[in-house]
C-alpha cells in the first residue's frame, strides 16, 4: 500500500515494479515502511466485544482509547522529532479464538497496522499473538495472564499483567502475615479448589509452592479442579466440609464464583479465609450475593482503583477516566489495558521511529514509571517478557467498601484477619 | 453416613434440574422427530424473561412461571408456524432440521447480546441462599422447589398425554401421522401445540436455572448437552424414562467424586452416553411413543 507512493524513478516501469514487489518480498515489511515519510501511528487491536466476554472487552476498549486520546490531545506521539498522531483500528473478535486469529492477521498484512494491542482473555492472547511472531510485530496485552503463554520463546509478544501464579503466592504471603500474628490456627488447613484453566493452574502453583515452603505451616487438604462454568459444585463443596479445613481458596470467572458461592452459603459452609482468586469484590457479584454473603471475601487483583487515592499516575488514571466516562471508576480490565497502550508509547518514542524492530527492542529494555502495583513496569526476559508486578488483595466490609489490605505499601483499609462470621 | 446422605441429596436434586432441562427435548423429538437445537436459546431467554421481571416488577421466580410458561408456548408455536413446519418430513428432514434450529439458537443468542449486553446475572429472592438442616445435611430452599416442579411436571404431562383429547391426539400423531390425517385429527396443530409445549418445559428450566446460577446469553450451551445426554440415555421419546435418567445420571456425576477428581465427573455421563449408544440404542428404558 505505501510503497505506492515511494518516489522510485524508472524508464520501464512494469520491470521496476517487479523488482519493487520482489524487493519487498525479500526484506519484509520493516524494510519497506523504514524508507516512508510517516505521518500517523497506526495500531490495530481486536476486543471481544460481543460474545462470552464482551463485558471485558468493552472495559479493555476504553483503557485503550483513552490512552490513545491522551497521546493526541499533547499532539501525538514524538516519533524522530516529529510528532505523529495515533490511530486505533479495534475489531470485534467475538470471543472466538479463530476470529480474533484472522483479524489480526488482516490488521497486520491487509490493513498496514504498524503494532498490535492485545486481546482479552488468555485462551484468545494465547492463539492470537502468533500472527504478532509470525509478522514480526509487536503485541502488547493487558488480557492473557495465563504464564504459559509467555513461554513459548516469542520475542514480539509483551505482557503487561502479571502471572496468576503471583496472585496465589501474594494471597498466601498475606494468610501468613495473619498467621504469624496468631489469627490463623498453625498448621492451617487448605482447600484448594481451581478452575481446571492454565489460570487456575497458575493460581494453584502459587498457593501449592508457598505451602510447600512453609515448613508445615499450610497443609493443603483439598486440591480438585472443576471445570469452568460449572453447574453443580455441590459434591465438591462437600468434599471441603468433609474435610474440616481451615482456609477456602478457590480461583474461579466470575460466573463460577456466583454459582458455587451461592451452594457454599446454602450448605452453611464457613471458613476462617474465603477466596476466589480475583474475584469477590465486583458489584454485579454483591448483588447476585448479597452483601452479607460476600464480607470479609478477599480477593487478589491486578490493579484498582483503591489505589487512586494517593498521590502519582493512578489518581491521574482515576480521574481522567472519570472524566472522560460520566464519572465511574476504572477495573482493573481498563487500567491493564491504559498501561499495555501506554508502554507501546513510551516504547515507540524511545525507539525514535515506527521500526518494528527498534520498538520491538525497547520494549524489552522498557522500564518506566506505572500506575500499576510496583510503580513501574517493566517485560522481564527472565519472565518470558511478562510483566512481574505484585497484586493487590481487596477485602469485602460490612460497610460496603472494599479497601486495599495487602501490601502494606498501598493498603487503604486494615484487614480483618479470620472471617468473623465463623465460629470455628 | 452424613457424607452419603449429602451427596444422595445433592444427587436428586441436581436430577431434578436435569429432568426439567430434559422434558422438552425429549417430547418435541418423540412427536415431530426434530432435535430443537434451539432449545439452549429458549433455556436462555426462559432465565432472562425470569430476570426481567423479577428485576423490572420485583415478581418472584416461582410467581412468574404462568408468564414465562405462556411467553415460551407462544415463542415455540411462533417458531412452529414461522420456521419449522415447512422442513420436509422424514430423514431429509434431519439435516435441515439441525441447521435452522442451530440458526434460530444464534439468533435467540445474539438478540439477548444486543438487548442486555454480555454481563453476567442472577436472580436473587431473600431465599436465595436459605437453607434448613435435615438430618445433619443442609438442604437449600431453590433447589428442592426446583426438585418440587421437576417432580410435578412429569406428572402433568402424563395426565395431558393420558387423560386428555389432546394428549392422546399427540400420542397418536407420535405412532403415525399420516393415520391420524384420515381419521381427522389435525396433524398441524397437534405439531404446533407439541412444539410450543416443548418450548415452554426449556424456558421453565431456564427461568428454574436462573434462580440457582449465573447466566449470560451464551448460557444453554451446556444445558442443552446435558439435556441430549438425559433424553438419550432414557429412551428418546419416553417421559417417565426422561425422569429416570436423570436420575442416573446425576447420581452416578455426583458419586463420581468418591473416586474421581472433580473435574472429570461431568464427563462421566458422555461416557455412559457412549456406552449406551453402543449396547443399548434404544435408551435404558427403550424406546416409547411418549407414556
Amino acid at each position: 500500500m505505501r510503497s505506492r507512493s515511494s518516489p522510485v524513478p524508472c524508464r520501464r516501469p512494469r520491470l521496476a515494479l517487479l523488482g519493487l514487489a520482489l524487493a519487498a518480498a525479500v526484506a519484509g515489511p520493516p524494510a519497506a515502511r523504514a524508507a516512508e515519510p510517516r505521518t500517523k501511528v497506526s495500531l490495530g487491536a481486536t476486543l471481544p466485544l460481543t460474545g462470552a466476554e464482551a463485558r471485558i472487552g468493552g472495559f479493555f476498549k476504553e483503557g485503550y482509547e483513552l490512552a490513545v486520546e491522551e497521546a493526541n490531545k499533547q499532539g501525538g506521539l514524538l516519533v524522530g522529532g516529529k510528532r505523529l498522531p495515533v490511530e486505533l483500528t479495534i475489531l470485534d473478535d467475538t470471543t472466538t479464538q479463530a476470529t480474533a486469529v484472522s483479524l489480526a492477521d488482516r490488521l497486520v498484512n491487509s490493513d498496514g497496522v504498524d503494532f498490535l494491542l492485545g486481546t482479552y482473555a488468555s485462551h484468545l492472547v494465547e492463539a492470537q499473538s502468533t500472527i504478532g511472531e509470525q509478522n514480526r510485530v509487536p503485541y502488547v496485552n493487558g488480557g492473557g495472564g495465563a504464564s504459559k503463554i509467555y513461554k513459548r520463546g516469542f520475542k514480539y509478544l509483551f505482557g503487561t499483567i502479571s502471572p496468576v501464579e503471583l496472585l496465589g503466592t501474594t494471597l498466601m504471603a498475606w494468610i501468613d502475615v495473619q498467621q504469624k500474628a496468631g489469627k490463623l490456627p498453625r498448621p492451617a488447613r487448605i482447600a484448594l479448589l481451581w478452575e481446571n484453566t492454565a489460570h487456575g493452574k497458575d493460581f494453584r502453583k502459587g498457593v501449592s509452592d508457598f505451602s510447600a515452603a512453609s515448613g508445615g505451616a499450610y497443609q493443603i487438604a483439598v486440591d480438585e479442579s472443576f471445570p469452568l462454568d460449572g453447574k453443580d459444585f455441590s459434591a465438591l463443596l462437600g468434599k471441603v466440609k468433609a474435610a474440616n479445613v481451615d482456609l477456602f481458596l478457590a480461583d474461579a470467572h466470575l460466573p463460577d464464583y456466583i454459582t458455587m458461592h451461592r451452594q457454599y452459603v446454602s450448605a452453611g459452609l464457613c471458613h476462617k479465609v474465603v477466596s476466589y482468586g480475583a474475584r469477590g469484590s465486583e458489584k454485579g457479584a454483591i448483588e447476585a450475593l448479597g452483601q452479607e454473603n460476600v464480607n470479609y471475601v478477599v480477593s487478589g487483583v491486578w490493579w484498582s482503583a483503591e489505589l487512586g487515592k494517593k498521590p502519582g499516575l493512578a489518581k491521574a488514571f482515576v480521574e481522567s477516566f472519570a472524566a472522560r466516562y460520566g464519572g465511574r471508576k476504572p477495573e482493573w480490565f481498563q487500567a491493564l489495558g491504559y498501561e499495555s497502550a501506554r508502554a507501546l508509547f513510551t516504547a515507540i518514542e524511545q525507539a525514535g521511529s515506527l521500526d518494528r524492530e527498534a520498538v520491538r527492542s525497547k520494549l524489552a529494555a522498557l522500564k518506566m514509571p506505572s500506575l500499576l502495583p510496583g510503580g513501574t513496569l517493566e517485560y522481564p526476559a527472565s519472565g518470558g517478557q511478562q510483566a512481574q508486578n505484585p497484586f493487590v488483595l481487596l477485602q469485602n466490609l460490612p460497610d460496603k467498601t472494599s479497601p486495599i489490605i495487602y501490601p502494606p505499601a498501598d493498603a487503604t483499609g486494615v484487614a480483618v484477619g479470620a472471617n468473623p462470621r465463623c465460629a470455628k | 453416613m452424613a457424607r452419603f446422605l449429602d451427596l444422595a441429596l445433592s444427587a436428586v436434586m441436581l436430577a431434578g434440574l436435569y429432568a426439567t432441562m430434559a422434558y422438552g427435548l425429549g417430547l418435541i423429538y418423540g412427536v415431530l422427530r426434530v432435535v430443537n437445537l434451539a432449545h439452549g436459546g429458549v433455556i436462555m431467554g426462559g432465565a432472562y424473561l425470569g430476570w426481567v421481571l423479577f428485576e423490572r416488577w420485583g415478581l418472584d421466580p416461582y410467581l412468574a412461571l404462568p408468564i414465562v410458561i405462556a411467553a415460551s408456548f407462544g415463542l415455540g408455536v411462533l417458531m412452529y408456524r414461522l420456521l419449522v413446519r415447512h422442513l420436509p418430513r422424514g430423514p431429509a428432514g434431519g439435516p435441515a432440521s439441525l441447521l435452522l434450529l442451530f440458526g434460530t439458537w444464534l439468533v435467540l443468542r445474539n438478540v439477548a447480546y444486543l438487548l442486555f449486553t454480555g454481563n453476567d446475572q442472577a436472580i436473587r429472592t431473600s431465599y436465595s441462599t436459605s437453607s434448613f438442616v435435615l438430618l445433619g445435611t443442609h438442604v437449600p430452599v431453590n433447589r428442592l422447589a426446583v426438585l418440587a416442579i421437576a417432580v410435578v411436571i412429569p406428572l402433568a404431562l402424563h395426565l395431558l398425554l393420558t387423560r386428555t383429547y389432546t394428549g392422546r391426539a399427540i400420542r397418536a400423531v407420535a405412532q403415525n401421522a399420516d393415520s391420524c390425517t384420515l381419521v381427522g385429527v389435525d396433524v398441524e396443530r397437534i405439531y404446533a401445540l407439541t412444539f410450543g409445549i416443548g418450548t415452554a418445559l426449556a424456558g421453565v428450566a431456564g427461568l428454574l436455572s436462573a434462580t440457582i446460577f449465573s447466566f449470560n446469553p451464551g448460557f444453554g450451551s451446556g444445558e442443552l448437552l446435558k439435556s441430549f445426554v438425559v433424553v438419550v440415555l432414557g429412551g428418546l421419546g419416553s417421559v417417565l424414562g426422561t425422569g429416570l435418567a436423570a436420575l442416573i445420571l446425576a447420581v452416578v456425576e455426583v458419586f463420581a467424586i468418591l473416586v474421581l477428581p472433580s473435574y472429570l465427573t461431568s464427563a462421566v455421563g458422555f461416557v455412559m452416553l457412549v456406552l449406551v449408544l453402543v449396547l443399548r440404542p434404544g435408551g435404558l428404558f427403550g424406546q416409547r411413543v411418549l407414556g
